[in-house]
């Protein structure tokens, strides 16, 4: 029962501010209420569409307070002599602060032009009125009083040079009508579009087995990377590099080479007849690690530097270059 | 001592070598192949056409090896009991019974020529596959042995009438079944044709040197090499990654050009000609100056020791020199080692 009277009440109370808010009340009483305020820094030179910003701070003595619901609204504009003003308030926000004796209130209003003229215009971001709930006395016997905030005058600039545009003259059939530019949206548009190709182009990679980038996917391109990844310090290092580069050579002539048909290889790929020697050379390592039961070439830096070099001189036969010579391992 | 021995054997197998290739031109690789086969003590079955040099080359081998040597002609109405004894009147007019050529060089017995091997009846197959896996024979209520036998035979696949084709079983007691054919070098041709010292084959076979290897210490020399001569672990998987190749090729990606590789294979190689494949891997390691064996050494011994096992469907039998051939090709291909 208690609850529906306190909501009774609440509403009662709200239906008295809205009330309050069009009725005009008596001036708050001189010295309950303090103000200060900040206000652009200039006062002239401002264009359709510029944004003015004014902070209004109120110091209000107890036991007055603010009605909340009287402060403007976004979106109200402004009327003067029955006319729109053309400042419309855009953004609006307080804070309220709560002292020993007294409240402070800090209202931050936001104003954009949506006016101009060919010449300098007068303008004004309007002196709002505020109401507050005080105490009852004889002019307000509902303890209602209001204070207009000091409006704040200004100048408003023509957009052009009075005179200098005749639209009148500029009336061309073939000009096309001058259009909104929807430049962020376009530069997102155009952003996507690149995302999308070269996820288009990444994916177009991965299909083609990450093999159709020129002189990138080809067997010794693949082992070259492989190879510069090896730590270099573990012993099974050289028997790994040198399986890797076995299946690029396996992968170059499409068949299992050994010493004994890596003719069939050169007759496959003439490019690498310039290291016919080192191919020797590679198998012959390949032989003493891998098959060579007395030997003791397990894991040898040098041998496996040699490897690598032989791979890069491997990759450049694949690309058509022609090998620097290489050093005996 | 056993380096030793190694070098000193390695040095009459070169010896052995190059005498037969003085009176068997343009055939270094079968030379190459019957002289891992002897090492190996591995039977040897030569295959190729008519009078291309089979068996002036197993004369001249069977010469140089020494010890006792029998040949016997294979025949539609040869009986087992011709190997083993022969009967005859003699001077006295009574019977009697001598030993037959698997008995009459007693445990010197070297090599067994058998010519013309699938003419031949199955009966013969059948005793002479005993002899050769166990190099035993029991005659006369009397075990025989030779235990430093080998055999060689040869047959033509060019003529089918009478013959008797070799069951697989028997094919794989050789260890290498090997083709001769005719050297396509013009040179060559024209010596065997037009320079008369080839037109005698007993002259010709006489002007070698007999004896070069000493027949009754192969066997010990052929064990001390195969324990000499390593295989890695590399080269063990890469061997077995072949055999797995032999039995399924279709899972290797091995074609060969107009078979369903699906049905082609009925039976693989089999373990004793894996084995007898890498006996003779590691004689031809051996024979190249080597203690382990390369795949390069299985190469050299792959066609020749596993081409004669695989049992292939009856449909594809009448190509299979052919089909064998690019079958253990693509196998070498497709396997990788390491």
């Amino acid at each position: 029962m208690r609850l529906i009277s306190l909501s009774l009440a609440l509403m009662l109370s709200a239906s008295l501010s809205a009330l309050a808010n069009d009725e005009p009340s008596p001036e708050i009483p001189e010295g309950a209420l303090k103000i200060s305020s900040i206000n652009p820094d200039r006062n002239v030179g401002f264009l359709m569409g510029d944004i003015l910003e004014r902070t209004i701070k109120l110091e209000v003595k107890k036991p007055y307070k603010l009605i909340e619901t009287t402060l403007p609204i976004v979106g109200y504009e402004h009327r003067y002599k029955g006319q729109v003003s053309g400042i419309e308030l855009r953004n609006i926000s307080h804070t309220k602060k709560e002292n020993r004796d007294n409240t402070t209130y800090e209202i931050h209003l936001a104003y954009q032009i949506f006016t101009t003229a060919p010449v300098v215009k007068p303008a004004i971001l309007p002196a709002e009125t505020i109401k507050f709930q005080g105490p009852a006395t004889a002019d307000a016997k509902d303890g209602l009083v209001q204070y207009k905030i000091p409006p704040f005058y200004f100048r408003i600039s023509p957009m052009a040079v009075f005179g200098a545009v005749k639209i009148e003259e500029d009336m061309s059939p073939l000009r096309q009508p001058i259009l909104l530019q929807p430049y962020p949206e376009k530069q997102k548009l155009v952003a996507c579009l690149i995302v999308l190709g070269l996820s288009l182009l990444g994916l177009l990679y991965i299909l083609g087995s990450r093999a159709w980038l020129p002189l990138m996917g080809k067997p010794f391109a693949q082992a070259s990377r492989r190879l510069r990844k090896l730590a270099e310090k573990k012993p099974e290092d050289l028997k790994t590099a040198l399986s890797i580069v076995h299946s690029a050579i396996n992968a170059t002539a499409k068949y299992s080479v050994f010493s004994d048909n890596v003719s069939e290889l050169l007759a496959h790929a003439p490019s690498f007849k310039t290291i016919e020697a080192e191919l020797t050379q590679f198998f012959e390592l390949s032989h003493k690690v891998f098959f060579d039961t007395q030997s003791t070439t397990n894991y040898d830096e040098r041998s496996l530097v040699w490897v690598k070099k032989f791979c890069k001189q491997c990759r450049d036969a694949e690309r058509g270059l022609k090998p620097a010579k290489l050093k005996k391992a | 001592m056993s380096d030793k021995q190694l070098t000193d054997w390695r040095q009459h197998a070169q010896t052995l070598e190059t005498e037969i290739n003085k009176v068997v031109v343009g055939q270094q690789t079968p030379i190459r192949l019957i002289t891992t086969a002897i090492f190996s003590r591995g039977h040897v079955l030569l295959e190729g056409d008519v009078g291309v040099g089979k068996t002036t080359l197993l004369r001249a081998f069977t010469r140089c090896i020494g010890g006792g040597y029998q040949r016997i002609e294979g025949t539609i109405d040869l009986m087992p009991n011709d190997l083993v004894y022969h009967t005859y009147l003699g001077e006295d007019g009574k019977p009697h019974v001598s030993p037959g050529p698997l008995l009459m060089s007693g445990e010197n017995l070297s090599v067994f020529f058998f010519n013309e091997i699938n003419r031949a009846r199955p009966q013969v197959h059948s005793l002479l596959l005993r002899v050769m896996a166990e190099r035993t024979l029991s005659a006369f209520n009397k075990e025989y042995h030779f235990p430093h036998m080998l055999v060689f035979a040869d047959r033509n696949q060019v003529e089918k009438e009478e013959t008797f084709e070799i069951p697989s079983a028997a094919r794989d007691r050789f260890m290498m079944e090997i083709p001769i054919l005719v050297p396509d070098d013009n040179a060559i041709m024209e010596s065997l044709v037009f320079d008369t010292k080839f037109h005698n084959v007993d002259a010709l076979v006489d002007t070698i040197q007999a004896d070069v290897l000493q027949f009754d210490q192969l066997n010990a020399f052929s064990a001390l090499l195969q324990a000499k001569v390593e295989a890695s672990p590399t080269l063990r998987q890469y061997a077995l990654n072949l055999w797995r190749a032999t039995k399924s090729p279709s899972d290797y990606g091995v074609k060969v050009s107009g078979v369903d590789m699906n049905r082609l294979v009925l039976s693989g190689a089999s373990p004793r000609g894996m084995s007898m494949m890498m006996r003779a891997a590691r004689v031809n390691a051996w024979l190249n100056n080597r203690d382990s064996v390369l795949p390069e050494d299985i190469h050299a011994v792959f066609h020749s020791t596993v081409a004669h096992r695989l049992v292939f469907s009856p449909v594809y039998e009448m190509r299979r020199t052919e089909i064998a051939r690019e079958l253990l090709t693509g196998i070498v291909n497709a396997v990788a080692a390491p």
